[in-house]
């Protein structure tokens, strides 16, 4: 590895370490409300690499639909249960013990594929923000004319998610 | 459009200005500005002029999850509009009568719900 200390390399590592300081805070606040605020700073986040790597495109996706949609989501979902309980605080019981060791034995695992794996790189022609071959141009070329019925089977797949979501409105309602 | 610069540029610009413009607002030009006299009344939360009642945190009515679904729903149907839009002109009609037909099929979906009535608040 050649580490050369470009732009985008300090602002990777500072999204990186803004997102981890985001999770780390998920994890340690106990309460739930809390948890789906700074869930929602690791979307934007997250995002925020994609920008990084080029995926124009999958970045405001992730802006619009997970920072967006899926944070209420999560935040309306905790607000109709019991959430005025708190966890309690951390304590090293044998549960907690074997989770840490399960988890930096996954963290350790998952690094070496990552880095015995060859990821093919891409040119910087192929890269978004290139003016007139954008990263949204290039995606609805491929989905309007490659991906047609993929793509008229993800309405299908909205409808029944409304639907459904009607379906169990309306249950609800004959409840009361 | 610009392309002397970096583009990234502009995205890094305009995420310094968001932060750098209700920071300074808030904390650093307000309070030289504005007259600091606090009292216990101004104090209190605002809750449209009555007394605040208990905490903020209550339950809320399952109607408003059906809400944030729908609105997902939807929003995944944006993002497929936002591609759709930016290659129209490259791709022609065969793409305008496939997002007609996502769209119809969505529409349709969205006269289920409001002939079920759950979209009347009562």
């Amino acid at each position: 590895m050649n580490f050369v200390w470009s732009w985008p390399v300090i602002a990777f590592y500072i999204i990186a370490l803004l997102t981890l300081c985001c999770g780390v805070i998920m994890l340690s606040v106990r309460k739930v409300i809390y948890m789906a605020l700074t869930i929602g700073g690791v979307f934007i986040g997250a995002s925020a690499l994609y920008f990084l790597l080029g995926a124009d495109f999958v970045g405001v996706a992730q802006i619009l639909i997970y920072a967006g949609a899926i944070t209420i989501l999560i935040m309306f979902a905790i607000m109709l249960t019991n959430h005025e309980a708190t966890e309690p605080g951390f304590k090293w019981s044998p549960k907690n013990i074997a989770a840490a060791i399960g988890s930096v034995l996954l963290a350790v695992v998952l690094l070496l594929a990552i880095r015995s794996t060859a990821w093919p790189t891409a040119t910087t022609s192929q890269t978004a923000l290139d003016g007139g071959n954008s990263n949204p141009m290039a995606i609805g070329l491929v989905m309007f004319k490659g991906y047609a019925i993929p793509f008229e089977l993800v309405s299908i797949l909205l409808i029944v998610a409304l639907v459904g979501a009607v379906i169990l409105a309306k249950e609800r309602k004959e409840d009361e | 459009m610009f392309h002397y610069w970096n583009p990234y540029f502009l995205i890094v610009l305009y995420v310094v200005l968001g932060i750098f413009l209700p920071v300074a607002s808030i904390w650093v030009i307000g309070p030289i500005l504005r007259p600091n006299k606090p009292s216990e009344a101004k104090g209190s939360t605002y809750e449209s002029g009555l007394e605040p009642v208990g905490d903020a945190h209550v339950r809320y009515n399952a109607r408003y999850y059906l809400f944030a679904l729908m609105f997902v729903v939807f929003d995944v149907e944006t993002l497929f509009l936002y591609p759709w839009a930016v290659a129209f002109k490259k791709l022609g009609m065969f793409a305008l009568t496939e997002m007609l037909i996502f769209i119809v099929l969505l529409v349709i979906g969205l006269a289920y719900a409001w002939r079920k009535k759950v979209l009347e608040w009562t």
